[in-house]
């Protein structure tokens, strides 16, 4: 599915991500984990051709990321506020981005009534504008809008970290849910070392812009990293 | 103390964002105040000779005098579309062991600083010094000086008072656009003239200078309501936000036209629901009415073309140029999440030019009621607005790729330098606008005038009729320089 070929970005003279090689394969569920500073964020910026790679390319089904547009048809990601409209109410978002997959309101309205729980009554038909929200409220927006379009590829930077617990478990479990019925190929970038080694089949570990480790999730997994991480 | 919180903010405004990184740029700001305010001096001091040439027969003084109930009437509104209470500069120190007098205080001191408060200063002064001293006397000037100066400060601080209270309750904004609307015309229908009225207030005040205690109290009295006032409503919430529910708005016959009604509905809820581009479409929507200042005999008799263009120009275009120089700008918020959506860039540029072309006609024909002053304007406001969406439409969105600051939407443009502000704003504006005046002044100079304004009208046709390949190259550039843009948009 996505295919990353001797990626290289520095800024400064300082190497952010060094990725020689790395392949994900349609329907797997990866999460990064690193300390700060080791490059997740920007290497999901270059994944989404945000970014210039300074060197290499990174093929999406075999197209160039950069350069091209298609893959923006079957991919779905939420980095940060970045990414929301913040002067729109949550449904005029929702709603926008389904005009542009091509959903008509009522497959939104359908959408929105799964997501009923994950949003506790606090987004939809709130009377506030995005930008109003509260810092969680506003990942939940971004984190419904990119399932929203059903992507084959869904991309979410530290998404456990801004939610409270009983959101957290429902999105493990719907992270669980569409990767196994969708073959959705997943993303994950997290702090939270339990949930990561509980959603994600495959753990990728960044150290300064390397991948120093490249894990098949097993049930040793949480103590490997445990222990890469302990001071 | 209140010292300590001001040299905050002046840090704070040579830190902001986009003001003066290098030492360079520093210095050109400087230079960009020293020369407005220069220019302020300037016309201070001109407006004594100025008048009397234009009024021979008359009293200099007298005439000037009447002006000034004017100049404070203008004032007003202005700050009614313009001032507001700094109060989130107060943020960070309401938790902190600072005394409440003194915070109100800070904030009282810190809205002064708006360039509203200077021009009087510019504007007045040096009349008062250079015409009536000598006519009147020391005490006498002294006296003028220091209550215009008072109304000034009356003026600010009513006002802040008054916006305050309109943010509360819509009744107080109803009554102020009453109140003002009813006095001017008044004045306009010759009803009541206000120029006697200030003419016979400040030539008294001269004959008798111990009534400036007037303006004296009209001031105190100001600030002392509005001090009373934040003592007790020092809380931001109450004070910066308006409250009340926002409701989703659906434009249901622009979103039924595809992408592009779609993208048009997003771009219009920005203009509404944000300070910024608000205040740069209101005022596309004042400068409307330059025409009643430029449509006068002198200039149409003679056919000044000329000027007419450049009035055509600026009536049709302003919005496209002011809010064309932010185009990406204006989104930088969102502008990750919109490169990364399914939104083909192509499509994201033809909405674009797609908004200028609307918001130009919607000026040209609101504009075309000038044709009853004189059948004349017509061509030429035509010809101006086929140039704006032919022409200036494509080059602004080339300049805006050339952007690489984010626009902060809540924070207002006088003066505020993110993304360029005011100055260079009006720079570039003079710029691009004398543009089809390369076109157009040669052949005027030959005689050909009206060959110079179908010449200008036949540029923007064939801009128009080429879009498809300028859009093109504009999405081609647009690519060369994405990276750039996002970078600097993600800068915070």
């Amino acid at each position: 599915m996505i295919t990353i070929n001797g990626i290289l970005k520095s800024y400064n003279k300082n190497v952010v991500v060094d990725i020689p090689s790395l392949e994900c394969q349609a329907g797997e569920l990866i999460g990064l984990v690193g300390n700060n500073g080791a490059g997740k964020t920007t290497l999901f910026r270059l994944l989404l051709d945000l970014v210039r790679a300074d060197k290499g390319q990174i093929l999406s089904k075999q197209h160039n990321v950069a350069g091209t547009e298609e893959w923006k048809q079957y991919t779905a990601a939420y980095l940060d506020e970045g990414f929301l409209i913040h002067y729109l109410t949550p449904e005029e978002y929702f709603y926008f981005i389904g005009k542009l997959h091509r959903l008509s309101k009522a497959d939104v309205d359908e959408f929105l009534q799964g997501f009923e729980a994950f949003f506790d009554g606090s987004i939809l038909k709130s009377g506030k504008l995005i930008r109003d929200l509260s810092k969680g409220n506003q990942f939940k927006v971004g984190i419904a809008s990119s399932l929203l379009q059903k992507p084959e590829v869904l991309i979410l930077d530290e998404p456990f970290a801004n939610l409270d617990p009983s959101s957290q478990m429902r999105l493990v479990r719907m992270l669980k849910d569409l990767s196994a019925q969708n073959k959705m190929t997943v993303l994950v970038s997290s702090h939270d070392l339990n949930h990561i080694t509980d959603v994600c089949h495959r753990i990728l570990l960044m150290e300064k812009g390397r991948i120093i480790k490249d894990i098949d999730t097993t049930a040793d997994t949480l103590q490997e990293l445990e222990a890469y991480f302990s001071v | 103390m209140i010292f300590t919180l001001l040299s905050h903010q002046w840090k704070s405004f040579w830190r902001g964002r986009g003001v003066g990184k290098s030492l360079a740029m520093q210095i050109f700001i400087g230079f960009l105040f020293l020369y407005l305010l220069a220019c302020c001096l300037a016309l201070g001091i001109e407006l004594g000779f100025f008048l009397q040439k234009l009024y021979p027969a008359q009293d200099t003084i007298r005439i000037y005098c009447g002006l000034i109930l004017y100049y404070f009437a203008i004032d007003l509104v202005l700050r009614f579309l313009f001032q507001e209470l700094p109060v989130l500069a107060v943020q960070p120190y309401l938790a902190l062991n600072i005394r409440r007098g003194q915070l109100v205080t800070f904030l009282n001191v810190r809205s002064l600083f708006h360039f509203l408060n200077l021009v009087p200063l510019f504007l007045f002064e040096p009349f008062v010094f250079a015409t009536i001293v000598p006519v009147y006397g020391g005490m006498a000037a002294a006296a003028f000086a220091l209550s215009i100066l008072f109304l000034t400060a009356f003026d600010h601080f009513g006002m802040l008072y008054v916006l305050r209270k309109a943010y509360l309750n819509s009744r107080w904004l109803v009554g102020f656009t009453g109140a003002i609307a009813l006095f001017a015309g008044l004045d306009y229908f010759h009803l009541f003239s206000f120029s006697a009225l200030s003419a016979l207030l400040f030539i008294k005040m001269l004959h008798v200078p111990w009534l400036m205690i007037v303006p004296l109290v009209l001031f105190l009295l100001a600030y002392f309501n509005n001090r009373r006032f934040l003592f007790r409503n020092l809380y931001v919430e109450e004070l910066s936000k308006k409250t009340g529910k926002t409701h989703s708005t659906e434009y249901a016959w622009l979103q039924s036209r595809g992408l592009m009604g779609e993208l048009l509905a997003l771009d219009i809820r920005l203009i509404l629901r944000n300070k910024r581009p608000r205040s740069v479409a209101v005022m596309s929507a004042i400068f409307l009415f330059y025409g009643l200042i430029f449509y006068r005999p002198q200039y149409l008799h003679p056919m000044k073309t000329g000027i007419l263009l450049f009035v055509g120009l600026f009536m049709t275009g302003l919005f496209v140029i002011n809010y064309g120089r932010f185009t990406f700008a204006w989104q930088s918020n969102s502008f990750d999440g919109l490169l990364t959506s399914n939104l083909p860039i192509r499509e994201y540029i033809r909405e674009k030019l797609l908004l200028f072309t609307v918001a130009a006609t919607t000026a040209f024909f609101l504009v075309a009621a000038y044709g009853l002053i004189d059948w004349r304007i017509l061509p030429i406001q035509g010809a101006a607005y086929l140039y704006n969406i032919g022409v200036n439409s494509i080059l602004t969105v080339w300049f805006a790729t050339f952007s690489y600051k984010g626009v902060d939407l809540s924070k207002n443009q006088a003066f505020n330098y993110q993304g360029g502000g005011g100055a260079t704003n009006f720079i570039y504006t003079m710029v691009v606008m004398l543009a089809p005046f390369v076109v157009f002044l040669p052949l005027m100079l030959l005689g050909y005038a009206w060959a110079g304004i179908v010449a200008v009208g036949a540029l923007g046709l064939v801009g128009l009729l080429s879009r498809n390949w300028w859009v093109d190259l504009l999405t081609k550039q647009f690519y060369k320089r994405k990276y750039l843009i996002l970078e600097g948009f993600r800068e915070k």
